[in-house]
């Protein structure tokens, strides 16, 4: 197969899964933050910043996503 | 501005009999912070309640225990001025009809559900129309009465030797005593269930049309009443409101002396003052004849930390909440609130970049300054974004040229793009950047936006170091030297990009371009300036914090792609509303359809609200993220307590 189609191919690859380790990470910190705000409400600014914590994952993934796209506009 | 206000530790000292008239003053002023005190003295103990709090705390238990019976959740409208003199006599008539009223709809309640339970256990008998003398007194005979799931299953057959009768899916099955028992598992295999006959004698049917009857007439009565209670709760509310809050006020002057140190003849207060009305609260007790002395706190660590009161303009007010959500600031650092207050709406302008929405954003903000209650949170949050949405506006207008998701001309090479153009509309602005051609240029400016954000992240800290522990100062230093290699690192290397060439030719013209040190050019193929990997090192002067402290230079590198996130939002919401708009508009409106046209203006107002709707979450998510994670750990440490003074009645915050 050609760079270029591997390339395409590797980004959509790469986005997906960041999408899905985002997902299950978000999953978890979010049961248990909700969890401790039944608990005791002040704690939802904490919880917010732990909850989008796992966000740079995606982030990342991004990143690699257009550089790997680049590679597929321009060719090797 | 950028300190919280200055307080003053503050003591008044007064004879006994002062206490009631000092709480009044005190409780007016709404100056000072109390520090509660815990009694461990032996001449000074905890002070005792004022001799009417006891009266007071039972009216307003009362008063408490009339909302609740009469349902008032929401305060009215109206609420009525009341005299504290006449509260106790009132709450008490009030009291007393009501209690009445409600012991009446109790009891009444009470004796409709045994109605109801009756209705229910007479029901299947008066449905087999037996008299109920039928099913008992026999030597030999055992009655099993009972349901079946489905009325037509036919029972008659299945059990031999019995009389069985049945309506619908009710059956009695009359049987002799020897063989009730395998009758009965015969039944519960086809799903009977049985239930018990009721004591007494008598027509069923008769019995059930009089319990029906009597629980009719009981519901009339129990309606009665709730419309008489209904009447009183009209009346009242407003009352019942005003009273709690006006006891609540006084329950909390007459129990103040438990937070403060009382001897058999005097009385001490210990709490803080804003420095600024120190000589105010002084001056006004000394009118009572107590004494009050303020001094200022004691330089360094005092274990009783004073309290935070945040000092801000004006315009950075709104964001303080922002700040409290995180945690509050400590005594001794720096306020990060105009911080915040500059970074997050430019952060979430840049994510935004549209005229259209920005503009929506500006106007949502501009109503809820006016119209929204000063309390609201909806409010606080509605101006910070609107705040957002004014560098949204100036960034889509200037940077971006773009409004809903469509730019303002086709970018170059791409003419098939749809744009304001298409219809006609003449904007006489051209965007530099087009959001989904130059990723690249969205890219870039991220990173120099963390490196801008965290600079200044790594400088606060260091200020705020400074005063405390040089060795940490030094290392705040360090980290900002190893943020400017590692962006001036970044910035050689995607030189290739128009932004970054220019931010390496003009800004940082001065910066030493050596990249051959002792010949070593190229050494693995790669090539980097030499004072960017010397500055990289600074990271060793974190040494001083922690031995582990440089292997967190991978950390910064991640903080700093973190920001990159600035680009994905900004990419992602103009290509949704990109899509959104081409599908629609090509697809359905330019067909010439009137049918069609309809739809997909209806479709195109939807799909814009939408496009909005995650604008707004994720932008204000993103933006308060990147401050909250990437640049307030680098300087911030919180666990401040809020300056609460006494008097001030304290809502829930969210």
């Amino acid at each position: 197969m050609a760079v270029a189609e591997m390339a395409a191919i590797s980004a959509a690859i790469t986005m997906a899964a960041t999408g899905i380790a985002t997902a299950w990470a978000e999953k978890v910190v979010g049961g248990a933050t909700v969890g401790a705000m039944a608990e005791k409400p002040e704690l939802f600014g904490r919880g917010l910043i732990l909850m989008v914590l796992p966000e740079t994952i995606v982030v990342f993934g991004l990143v690699i996503a257009i550089q790997l796209l680049a590679i597929a506009a321009k060719g090797p | 501005m950028l300190r919280p206000e200055r307080m003053t530790r503050t003591l008044i000292v007064g004879p006994r009999e002062k206490l009631a008239s000092t709480i009044e003053t005190l409780h007016a002023m709404k100056l000072l912070h109390v520090i509660d005190h815990h009694g461990e003295d032996e001449t000074f103990r905890i002070g005792k309640p004022l001799s009417k709090a006891s009266e007071l705390s039972e009216s307003l238990v009362k008063v408490r225990s009339i909302m609740n019976i009469l349902a008032v959740k929401e305060p009215p409208k109206e609420t009525e001025q009341v005299k504290l003199e006449a509260l106790r006599q009132k709450i008490l008539t009030l009291e007393l009809n009501i209690s009445e009223e409600d012991g009446t709809r109790k009891k009444i309640e009470g004796l409709l559900s045994d109605l109801t339970r009756r209705v229910e256990e007479l029901r299947p008998f008066a449905t087999l129309g037996l008299p109920l003398d039928i099913y008992r007194g026999y030597d030999s005979i055992a009655a099993l009465v009972g349901r079946i799931p489905r009325a037509e299953a036919t029972i008659a057959g299945a059990i031999p030797d019995a009389e069985v009768f049945q309506a619908g899916n009710v059956v009695a099955v009359f049987i002799a005593k020897g063989r009730a028992e395998p009758a009965s598992d015969t039944l519960s295999r086809i799903g009977f269930s049985q239930i018990d006959i009721p004591k007494e004698g008598g027509d069923p049917k008769a019995m059930l049309a009089q319990t029906q009857a009597d629980e009719a007439k009981w519901r009339a009565r129990l309606e009665e009443v709730q419309g008489r209670l209904e009447k009183l709760r009209e009346r009242y509310a407003g009352f019942v409101v005003a009273a709690q809050e006006a006891l609540e006020v006084e329950v909390e002057k007459a129990e103040a002396p438990l937070r403060f140190a009382v001897s058999d003849h005097s009385f001490v207060i210990d709490g803080w003052v804003p420095a600024t009305q120190a000589k105010d609260v002084v001056s006004r007790l000394s009118l009572l004849d107590v004494h009050a002395e303020a001094s200022p706190p004691p330089k360094g660590h005092d274990p009783e930390e004073p309290p935070v009161l945040l000092n801000n303009p004006r315009p950075a007010r709104p964001f303080e909440f922002l700040i409290h959500l995180y945690s509050t600031p400590s005594y001794h650092e720096l306020d990060p609130t105009v911080f915040l207050g500059i970074a997050f709406p430019f952060f979430f302008g840049f994510m935004i970049g549209d005229v259209g929405y920005g503009a929506l954003f500006v106007l949502f903000g501009a109503i809820a300054l006016f119209k929204l209650p000063k309390d609201s949170v909806f409010r606080r949050l509605l101006l910070v974004t609107g705040v957002g949405g004014l560098w949204a506006l100036a960034l889509g207008l200037f940077i971006f040229g773009e409004a809903f998701g469509m730019p303002f001309h086709a970018p170059p090479g791409h003419p098939e793009e749809l744009s304001w153009a298409t219809f006609g509309v003449n904007i006489p602005l051209e965007g530099l950047i087009h959001k989904t051609f130059d990723i690249d240029d969205m890219m870039y400016l991220s990173i120099l936006f963390a490196a801008l954000h965290l600079g200044a992240g790594f400088l606060i800290g260091f200020a705020n170091e400074i005063r405390q522990s040089k060795k940490h100062a030094i290392a705040k230093l360090g980290w900002f030297l190893c943020l400017f290699g590692i962006f001036t690192l970044l910035t050689y290397a995607l030189r290739w990009n128009e932004i970054a060439l220019w931010v390496w030719e003009v800004p940082l013209g001065w910066f030493p371009r050596t990249i051959e040190p002792l010949g070593l050019s190229g050494v693995l193929g790669v090539t980097i300036p030499l004072l960017s990997l010397l500055l990289i090192l600074g990271a060793f002067l974190g040494f001083a914090e922690s031995v582990i402290a440089p292997i967190e230079v991978a950390g910064l590198l991640a903080n700093i792609m973190s920001y990159t996130r600035l680009a994905g939002i900004g990419v992602g919401k103009a290509a949704i509303a990109g899509a959104f708009n081409g599908l629609i508009i090509e697809d359905l409106i330019f067909t010439g359809d009137i049918g069609y046209l309809i739809l997909g203006i209806v479709l195109l107002v939807l799909a814009q609200l939408v496009v909005f709707l995650l604008a707004w979450i994720s932008a204000g998510i993103q933006a308060i993220r990147l401050n909250y994670v990437e640049a307030f750990i680098k300087f911030y440490k919180g666990n401040g307590t809020r300056f609460r003074p006494f008097g001030v009645r304290t809502k829930q915050e969210v």
